[in-house]
């Protein structure tokens, strides 16, 4: 039992990851229209990028903001040199996730061809493990879930209380009715490339310091759970993405503790199939 | 919080998108699709596919090819780059004295991502683009199953390092190995646990074909010796993090923890139990595949090197640290630091990797058969590999390719013995080698601190 209760702590950490890379992830796909499979990459990418600043023996946090614009770079250019131009030729949807999946692994094997086929860690002190009733969470888990905490409540405010939110929200619904009501649609839309793009240089990051150890291949399953978490809680919904991802992250972790453990991914993608089976939009989205 | 709904998210209900799109069911399809797609192709591996020429010996019409078919993105990408540091050094001493009958040496390394399904068209693709091939070596456990017997079709040597068991008794004609069966290396992790005194031992292995090999041996030898298995942890190499394992691991109380997984699935897993064991690392006794400098290099940053080295060890295959074979072996592979592409970590490991000097002895091995038999050709040179290497009555033992393409010029009978020691090939080619015990310095060096006798392993055998 007391291996149960670990578990869900840890299940909480990774929930925690996923749900900035889930939220970023759903965000972008909402608003571009863009079924992004390159998110993956410029989360590694990202890590990388941390990674560099890292070894002059800058604080990893400090890599991370280094990690955000530098996603937020690459998102704009990905949409910029290659998405846009798709979508402009009106590209259907399953060449778009062709086009990205290309992408994905252009940057992978770029990243891999940089930094060569060997796992690298950051130099981050994990600080003391705190032990709250079977619960195991060292600082920098508690650091993680607090940072995905503030993501999330930021990224409500943003869709909620700021005129950009509001506008991404209307260039979400109806582009076209968007522009027709004086929004710049296309600004929208570059503004969310870089904003989700920070979001995956983030995820990216915090990922690598859960990982201990990465290299550029490291969010290639992580990507599946992403998806998972977003089918889960409905595409182009935020908080159904948190939903997801806090349902993902828990039942992996859990049931690595009842079963064995290669399996856990299995019981993960279970319950997202069942869950689809009942409810298709997922659990947040809308009923025809 | 209210819920807020972005674009596509209507449509995934079934509605059609405001502007005319189509329904997001079919972006769900392209997901279902894709995903599956992204972990074929990303999944085991992300790093680049195909062949590459070395960049060392530039191609001639006459020159011959050997091909490292190993990893070199994936889980075990560690694996290719050591296999192509030891050919980049046997063949550079191979081409300084003439090469092989006036041909020189070439190596190429073909990626098959460790994996099975991707080995077979990065052979076929070997074979469609390298009409020169004369030699494979790597075909590590990964992939030897599917691509061994393409090889053997084609009648091209190969020098393998799979330790899998199905080749202990079927025969390959162009086949050859000089390293033993894993469930004798899984005896020896056993032997270590022995000589260290452990009484409770974790497993954790990797779900790759390789890794797995080693985990039924493991157990049956671990009773046999009385030793307690307190978990047996399966550890998914693409997964992100092992805590729950780790965590179940921690709380079964081992005194150490057996183990075999490669890419960062490792450096996380002891990453996470230092953490959950309140800072303490548990002692780890690992594989042979564990002694690399990208392993050290990775585990090292994970858990600190000081840690890791006061707390790992391995087994390995008894190799030479002195003597003229390791010279010749040692002088070949340091003139190709900074030459080899793909290697990075501290060169100086590769000289005890034992994958890395058993294919330099096997290129050493075919270059002369290649020599003594006056051919290039691999039905013609192949049987020679075993007379050199068992020698025949009367042959003289020689340490280095310089020193028996010297003999072999004279027209003596030569015995060659590198620095992997003696082969002793049977009827299925197989010439398994003796194990010793490895540890790592903090600085990455390796030390042999003691070795398994046969009748060690024999004890736990069976």
């Amino acid at each position: 039992m007391s291996l149960a209760v670990s578990a869900f702590g840890f299940g909480l950490v990774t929930a925690a990851v996923l749900a900035i890379a889930s939220v970023g992830f759903t965000l972008q796909f909402g608003v571009t229209d863009v079924l992004n499979l390159a998110f993956g990459a410029v989360m590694i990418f990202g890590a990388f990028v941390a990674y560099l600043v890292n070894v002059q023996g800058i604080s990893v946090w400090i890599g991370m903001l280094a990690a955000m614009a530098a996603g937020a770079v690459l998102s704009v250019l990905l949409n910029a040199g290659v998405y846009a131009p798709f979508q402009r030729r009106r590209a259907s949807p399953i060449t778009m996730v062709i086009v990205s999946l290309g992408l994905t692994l252009i940057i992978e094997f770029g990243v891999q061809a940089l930094a060569g086929g060997v796992a690298v860690s950051y130099n981050v002190n994990q600080g003391r493990t705190f032990d709250a009733g079977g619960l195991l969470l060292n600082a920098v888990e508690l650091v993680i879930m607090a940072l995905a905490v503030v993501v999330m409540l930021a990224t409500h405010a943003l869709l909620r209380y700021t005129r950009l939110g509001k506008a991404m929200r209307a260039t979400a619904a109806n582009r076209a009715l968007a522009r027709n009501c004086g929004i710049r649609a296309s600004r929208v839309i570059t503004i969310t490339w870089a904003v989700t793009g920070a979001m995956a240089g983030m995820a990216g990051t915090v990922l690598a310091i859960d990982l201990g150890s990465f290299d550029a291949t490291s969010t290639d399953l992580f990507l599946i759970m992403i998806l998972a978490a977003v089918f889960l809680g409905g595409p182009g919904q935020p908080y159904g993405a948190m939903l997801g991802a806090v349902i993902i992250g828990i039942s992996t972790e859990v049931s690595a503790a009842f079963i064995p453990a290669d399996y856990k991914y299995v019981i993960a993608f279970l319950v997202l199939l069942i869950m689809l089976g009942v409810r298709p939009s997922g659990l947040l989205g809308e009923r025809t | 919080m209210k819920s807020f709904t972005l674009g596509p998210a209507a449509a995934a209900a079934g509605a059609r998108r405001p502007m005319g799109g189509r329904p997001v069911r079919l972006a769900a399809a392209a997901v279902a699709a894709t995903a599956s797609l992204v972990l074929a192709a990303c999944g085991s591996s992300g790093g680049g596919s195909g062949s590459s020429p070395s960049p060392s010996t530039s191609a001639s019409s006459g020159a011959l090819t050997v091909a490292d078919v190993a990893p070199f993105s994936g889980p075990d990408a560690a694996l290719g780059p050591t296999y192509l540091a030891s050919c980049y050094g046997a063949t550079s001493v191979i081409n300084a004295h003439g090469g092989v009958d006036g041909h020189s040496l070439n190596c190429k390394s073909v990626d098959t991502r460790g994996d099975p399904a991707d080995a077979v068209p990065a052979v076929n693709q070997l074979y469609a683009s390298t009409p020169n091939l004369a030699l494979v070596i790597g075909c590590t456990s990964d992939e030897a199953a599917s691509v061994v017997p393409i090889i053997n079709a084609h009648k091209t040597a190969m020098f393998c390092m799979t330790g899998q068991s199905e080749f202990d008794h079927v025969h390959f004609p162009y086949f050859y190995r000089l390293v033993p069966p894993d469930l004798e290396e899984a005896y020896a992790l056993v032997a270590i646990a022995q000589k260290l005194g452990y009484k409770r031992i974790a497993l954790a292995f990797g779900n790759d074909i390789g890794s797995q090999a080693f985990v039924g041996p493991a157990i049956a030898a671990l009773k046999k010796a009385g030793i307690t298995m307190t978990t047996n942890q399966t550890l998914d190499e693409s997964a992100n993090t092992f805590r729950t394992e780790a965590e179940a691991i921690v709380s079964s109380h081992p005194q150490a923890v057996m183990t075999e997984a490669l890419g960062t699935a490792d450096p996380t897993l002891l990453s996470e139990i230092k953490q959950l064991n309140g800072g303490k690392m548990i002692p780890v006794i690992g594989t042979s595949a564990l002694i690399s400098p990208a392993f050290f290099k990775a585990a090292a940053a994970a858990v600190g090197a000081p840690t890791l080295a006061a707390n790992f060890h391995a087994d390995n295959l008894v190799t030479e640290t002195s003597g003229p074979a390791y010279n010749a072996f040692k002088s070949a592979l340091l003139s190709q630091q900074g030459k080899v592409p793909g290697v990075t970590g501290n060169f100086t490991t590769y000289l005890s990797a034992p994958g890395g000097v058993h294919l330099y002895d096997g290129i050493n091995l075919a270059a002369l058969a290649m020599l003594m038999s006056k051919s290039t050709t691999p039905s013609v040179y192949a049987p020679d590999i075993i007379k050199i290497g068992d020698g025949v009555p009367g042959a003289t033992v020689c340490p280095s390719f310089v020193a028996c393409a010297a003999l072999l010029k004279q027209g003596k009978a030569i015995r060659y013995e590198g620095p992997g020691g003696p082969t002793s090939f049977d009827a299925y080619h197989d010439s398994t080698g003796l194990f010793q015990i490895d540890t790592y310095s903090a600085s990455g060096a390796v030390n042999v601190v003691g070795n398994i006798t046969t009748a060690q392993l024999r004890a736990l055998s069976g």
